[in-house]
């Protein structure tokens, strides 16, 4: 039987605090102990990027991280995207669904996380810097076609509303 | 797949981690170090690797730094694939292994992979082991008898094996600044963008008065670890940097290969033949490169 | 089926059509943003367990012994399932043709690596996987079949020993007089073909949560489930329930592509559910096993054919030859993707005559599964290669020749030699604008100076017809009985006019919800946000099938315009009545009003009507029921029992499209790279234009997949090589061309508004196309390739043997 140990993870500017076995990865945490259902495990050995989330700001496969290793971190999902007070939504998943960017959803929050570190560096990608950016999430439903017309959508749709 | 249970522990310097394995070495308990984890958590969650403590290198903000040492990058082990991506220090100082950082996976694999972690793992197919070999990399280590530095000729040993001890932490790599004057290149195939290289070469040289000098050529992921590619190193030496003798090295150096690695993706043949390519490819991009 | 139903959008009740064949924003889309949508992992049940599952690390072994003791004494362990229980409590598979599926788990014999043997459940999955490592199972090892040539072999281990041989099928089918045609032939282009495994791959594995319930003897099974009626069914067979006992609650899934709905697991989950006391057992498997042992492989298939011509060029005749290895049982319809090809077996052309010789093997391979196209993939994929191989032979430009031998557009409807009949289409506009579309010329001039530097380019004019709405007479070949596919949608108004659509099905990334908003929204005018589409259980919802054979556009929008019509009768009564007694043919519905004819300014809403109906009894007409609800089941039209060759009106509509491809091939490396695509498509008409497209540049992504990077590959024993994502290779955004698009609409003369099923669409195309391209590039050094994928190393190889390579 092996130690529990305690982790404190502020998830969505929310802090948990919790006692889990070292070996519980941080998908498994958001999913099963937080109750976050939107970061998807596709794969669990970090090929298809379904379950990225950020971590302090850093886009990570959360089933190649432990919950223990994320202790006293940031954590960002799907879920802290919406604007709390009003409900909207961010304008990367308003985007997504302007452009039919998703079919069946399943990878869709691994790509929204992904763009969202992408577009804070770099607020007007090129095409190739937005592929080199997904290049690590895999879409079986789409053709990633509609997924590179959201992000454009979104890259722009993000500049014009920083502009003076 | 869920992993097999572990204890774990994070200490919080280096002399705290070596303590932690030495004692678990003493006592029979099998302790693994963990970095990044994006090569050794795939390996937990399949219970490939099932080990029955993970010591893990996160806290150690003593390892996490980019400096220079006179003309030598020292990059700390636990650094960030992608802090050294970032790093203008890298990009200009060592122009080969920043893009050598680049072509490792995808953005999210390099925000959590550590520097020091694809030395460590030494992975056949892993590109910082090539040039290392190129580069005269040196990698310190710190255990029990206190702190060595090791070359890397001496460092990868075989598949997935590295010199270092059971209780030994790899804490820095050390890169020689790229000397003026060097072309240089890297490049590798793999079927899909982003994956483990098929194979790949690495390759530096200078023209001096016409002719190729200091020609270093490794190939990565067709043996078990990272090769020196001397007979092309030799075909090439003090030759003039034309596209024949790219081609007669490139077959020289593919020809002595030790029988590459085969899988479901490639054949020892056809990586043989990569490797001929690659070099070729590799050696007119360094000449372009080199002033 | 529903008669008088609008052939065509304009046929709608409405003015003007707002939403169907409009681009529209998808319903679905705001839940798979947040990451609310329910998919099968996000659920739970009240005291949930955790299940892993043993499997057989032998490709074929015997069970001698499980012994689940150290297993079941581990702290958080609540029930082991072992072989004995099954044998105990539970059926085989029913399979078709029937006798080649077994139970959930290995009773006797393990019959293929990842076979599962036993199973745990626990407080948690990780635990569960714990327990299943204490689990000691004595195997005796057999040998073992590795493939399907090995299982023709005279001396082959028999796998199925209660049917002594390892033949599961062999049936030649001749339609038309195929041995004139070939002997009067000037030419016979013949070749072989290998397709290896490849398969769906959905992002999401399917997963379950099954509860029994052990006072009332009943079964609630969730999960990512695509047939869901279909499948509960099948689980009261193989459980011993009655039917109407089982409940199976589908969930949105992560995509499908081809058969979700974990069959094996459901049962292991189920069982142990009742072992547990009637705990509710949750299942979610991973990739490996997805890998390993989901319905995960399709289309294991070595193929010879030949194509028969004049010297014109005109194509009178086709033979295929072929073996199919599906794996070591058939419990996941392998044997139907062989059946699926007669319906639309010579493809685009007016070949008279054809032959289709199968010969379908069990092996120690994983069971063939369903995959996107359901055959005709790969047999696309033949004819469209040999039609290239013939213009080679005859040097004749491959879009010429296959314009000389098009079914015109004035033959349709157009039975083909094997029995179905296509309903419409126009192959040579489709022809002309790709061409166009492609400036065909323009790529023959950059193909010929790129080949004056040496380069290798090659380019495809390729065209395939997808078969769509099936019917189950298409695999009465393969003993599949039946004719008639149902699919229900009931439509209710509540008292303040808001509309819910419930179906039986749930979604999979088709859209399908959006498709019936939109279809009601214009029936009735109201706002596309004021419609509500729901899935219902099994045990509450209208006959159904859900996803499958490209049908279910088609069908849910039949079955929606079937229950508003229905609706609408009822409407129409009411307000005649209110309105002084006026038959209901007095009034009519338009833009959302139901206004008396002769003066239309009188009228009232769909709010006004349903309320009226629930809240005011004394106002309609007498004896009539105050139900604003109405059910419509629909199904294909005019279908019959196919003959003793297979023959029967299947697949309703014949979906078509060209692919213009150009791609280059590196010599010294064998890679393929894709340098221009081009498609154009004709579904019929396009309900959701982006779905459709969605779906096409989709399909074009599996093809690649299929074509250049994804294989099962296993070695001589039937073990295999591929099990992870590190070389099961899915096309990530880097692999796949954006496609330029345009398309024809040739209406379907038998759906409603005129819609044809194409969710499976280019992936009958693609594979073919990208090959074609490649041998296209290959042809001027004498050499082709012929297996799939078309990898940078079968391309070297090919190469190399031919000295040719750099």
């Amino acid at each position: 039987m092996t130690t529990r140990q305690r982790t404190t993870v502020t998830v969505n500017g929310r802090v948990y605090e919790r006692e889990v076995e070292p070996r519980l990865t941080l998908a498994d945490f958001l999913r099963h102990e937080l109750h976050l259902g939107g970061t998807h495990v596709g794969c669990e050995h970090g090929v298809c990027g379904a379950c990225n989330v950020l971590i302090d700001g850093r886009a990570s496969r959360s089933c190649l991280t432990l919950a223990v290793q994320v202790d006293g971190a940031q954590v960002t999902t799907i879920e802290g995207l919406r604007n709390r007070e009003t409900g909207q939504l961010h304008p990367i998943q308003q985007a997504f669904i302007d452009e039919h960017g998703m079919q069946c959803g399943f990878c869709t929050p691994g790509f929204i996380m992904t763009t969202l570190e992408m577009l804070a560096e770099n607020t007007n990608p090129s095409d190739e810097q937005i592929k080199d950016a997904l290049g690590g999430n895999l879409c079986r439903c789409t053709g990633y076609e509609t997924i590179l017309k959201s992000v454009r959508l979104a890259a722009r749709r993000l500049r014009e509303s920083s502009a003076p | 797949m869920k992993a097999a249970p572990f204890d774990y522990h994070a200490p919080p310097t280096v002399d705290s981690a070596v303590a932690l394995l030495q004692r678990f070495e003493s006592e029979g308990i099998d302790a693994k170090v963990l970095a990044g984890g994006q090569s050794l958590m795939p390996m937990l969650n399949m219970r490939v690797a099932r080990p029955q403590v993970l010591i893990d290198l996160g806290r150690i903000a003593a390892l996490d730094y980019i400096r220079t040492e006179n003309s030598m990058l020292a990059i700390g082990a636990m650094t960030s694939k992608r802090a050294a991506e970032d790093s203008a220090l890298v990009r200009e100082r060592q122009p080969l292994f920043h893009a050598a950082t680049q072509l490792i996976g995808h953005r999210p694999i390099r925000n959590r992979g550590t520097v020091g972690g694809s030395f460590a793992h030494a992975d056949p197919a892993a590109e910082y082991p090539a040039v290392a070999l190129v580069q005269d990399i040196q990698m310190k280590a710190q255990g029990p008898h206190g702190v060595r530095v090791v070359p890397a000729r001496e460092f990868f040993v075989t598949y997935m094996t590295t010199c270092l001890e059971a209780a030994e932490v790899l804490t820095e790599v050390r890169i020689p600044a790229l000397p003026p004057g060097i072309g240089w290149s890297i490049q590798e195939f793999a079927k899909r963008d982003g994956d483990l290289a098929l194979a790949g070469v690495v390759a530096t040289l200078r023209v001096v008065k016409g002719v190729c000098e200091d020609v270093r050529i490794a190939a990565f992921g067709v043996n078990a670890t990272a090769v020196r590619l001397a007979a092309a190193e030799a075909a090439l030496q003090g030759r003039p940097p034309t596209p024949e003798n790219f081609a007669r090295a490139a077959a020289a150096g593919a020809e002595a290969l030790e029988e590459p690695i085969a899988d479901v993706h490639a054949t020892p043949a056809y990586r043989r033949q990569l490797v001929r390519v690659y070099t070729g490819r590799c050696l007119a991009e360094a000449s372009a490169r080199a002033t | 089926m529903a008669t008088g139903l609008p052939r065509l959008p304009d046929e709608l009740p409405t003015s003007s059509v707002r939403y169907v064949g409009k681009h529209v924003k998808r319903i679905e889309d705001p839940a798979l943003v947040s990451g609310t949508a329910q998919f099968i992992d996000n659920f739970a049940l009240p005291n949930m367990v955790h299940c892993a599952i043993l499997r057989s690390p032998h490709a074929h072994a015997r069970i001698v012994k499980v012994d689940a003791s150290a297993a079941e004494a581990l702290e958080g362990v609540v029930a082991v399932l072992t072989p004995e229980d099954v044998k105990r409590w539970a059926n085989p598979h029913v399979t078709s043709p029937a006798g080649w599926g077994t139970h959930c788990v290995a009773v006797d014999k393990a019959l293929y690596v990842g076979e599962p043997v036993a199973a745990v459940a626990a407080t948690s999955r990780a635990l569960a996987e714990d327990a299943c490592e204490l689990i000691e199972v004595e195997y005796e090892i057999l040998p073992s079949v590795g493939t399907a040539a090995a299982a023709l072999a005279p001396d082959a281990p028999v796998i199925w020993e209660q049917h002594g041989t390892n033949v599961v099928q062999q049936r030649t089918f001749d339609w038309g007089d195929v041995d004139r045609v070939f002997a009067e032939a000037d030419h016979v282009v013949t070749n072989s073909f290998r397709w290896n495994r490849c398969g769906a791959n959905p992002t999401e594995t399917f997963g379950c949560v099954c509860q029994w319930d052990l006072t009332d003897n009943s079964l609630l099974s969730h999960g990512g489930y695509q047939v869901p009626g279909f499948w509960g069914l099948a689980r009261s067979l193989s459980l011993n329930l009655p039917a109407n006992k089982v409940r199976v609650v589908s969930h949105p899934q992560g995509g499908a592509f081809g058969g979700k709905g974990g069959a094996r697991a459901t049962d292991i989950a189920a069982l142990l559910s009742r072992k547990a006391g009637g705990l509710p057992v949750k299942y979610i498997e991973d990739r490996m096993e997805y890998l390993l042992a989901g319905f995960s492989q399709s289309w294991d298939r070595r193929y010879e054919a030949s194509l028969a011509l004049r010297a014109d060029g005109t194509m009178t005749g086709f033979k295929v030859k072929l073996l199919d290895d599906q794996g070591a049982t058939t419990e996941t319809y392998g044997t139907i993707s062989v059946a699926k090809p007669l319906a639309a077996f010579t493809g685009n052309y007016r070949i008279e005559a054809a032959r289709y010789d199968t010969m379908l093997v069990v092996s120690n391979r994983a069971p063939a599964a369903p995959y996107r196209g359901y055959g005709p993939p790969p047999h696309f994929y033949v004819l469209e290669n040999l039609v290239d191989m013939a213009a080679r032979k005859l040097a004749m430009d491959p879009a010429e020749l296959r314009r000389r031998n098009y079914i015109q557009p004035d033959q349709f409807p157009y039975t083909i030699p094997s029995g179905n009949e296509y309903d419409s289409g126009n192959y040579e506009a489709m022809l002309d604008k790709v061409l166009r579309l492609a400036d065909y010329e323009g790529l023959r001039r950059e193909q010929a100076a790129a080949r004056a530097q040496g380069r290798l380019v090659g380019i495809s004019v390729v065209n395939t017809v997808e078969p769509g709405v099936f019917d189950w007479n298409a695999y009465a070949t393969v003993g599949v009985q039946g004719v008639g596919v149902p699919e229900g949608a009931r439509v209710s108004v509540d008292i303040l006019g808001n509309v819910t659509v419930v179906v039986g099905f749930n979604l999979q990334g088709q859209g399908q919800f959006t498709v019936a908003a939109q279809v009601v929204a214009d029936y009735f005018g109201i706002d596309m946000n004021a419609v509500r589409v729901t899935m219902a259980s099994t045990d509450v919802a209208p006959p159904h099938f859900g996803q499958g054979g490209s049908r279910l556009g088609v069908a849910v929008t039949g079955a929606v315009l079937g229950a508003c019509r229905k609706l609408e009768a009822k409407f129409r009564r009411v307000v005649g009545h209110v309105m002084g007694g006026l038959p209901p043919e007095a009034i009519e519905l338009m833009d959302g009003r139901f206004r008396i004819q002769a003066n239309p300014g009188v009228g009232m809403t769909l709010a006004e009507v349903a309320g009226t109906m629930l809240g005011r009894s004394d106002l309609l007409p007498p004896g009539m029921e105050p139900d604003p609800t109405a059910t419509s089941v629909w199904t294909a039209p005019n279908r019959n029992v196919a003959d003793d060759q297979g023959r029967c009106r299947s697949y309703l509509t014949a979906a078509s499209a060209t692919h213009v491809v150009m791609v280059e091939v590196d010599r010294a490396t064998g890679r393929t790279e894709i340098l221009k695509y081009f498609i154009v498509d004709d579904c019929g008409t396009r309900l959701n234009p982006a779905n459709v497209e969605g779906q096409l540049q989709g399909a074009v992504a599996q093809g690649v997949g299929a074509a250049l990077l994804e294989e099962y590959v296993y070695d001589a024993d039937g073990n295999p090589l591929v099990t992870t994502f590190a070389d099961y290779l899915v096309p990530s955004i880097h692999e796949v061309p954006i496609t330029q698009r345009d398309f024809i609409v040739t209406p379907s003369p038998v759906t409603p508004l005129g819609a044809k099923g194409c969710g499976e669409g280019a992936m009958h195309t693609t594979p073919a196309a990208i090959t074609c391209a490649i041998n296209d590039a290959l042809a001027p050094l004498g050499v082709e390739v012929t297996e799939t994928p078309a990898s940078p190393l079968r391309i070297w190889t090919a190469l190399q043997q031919a000295g040719v390579a750099d």
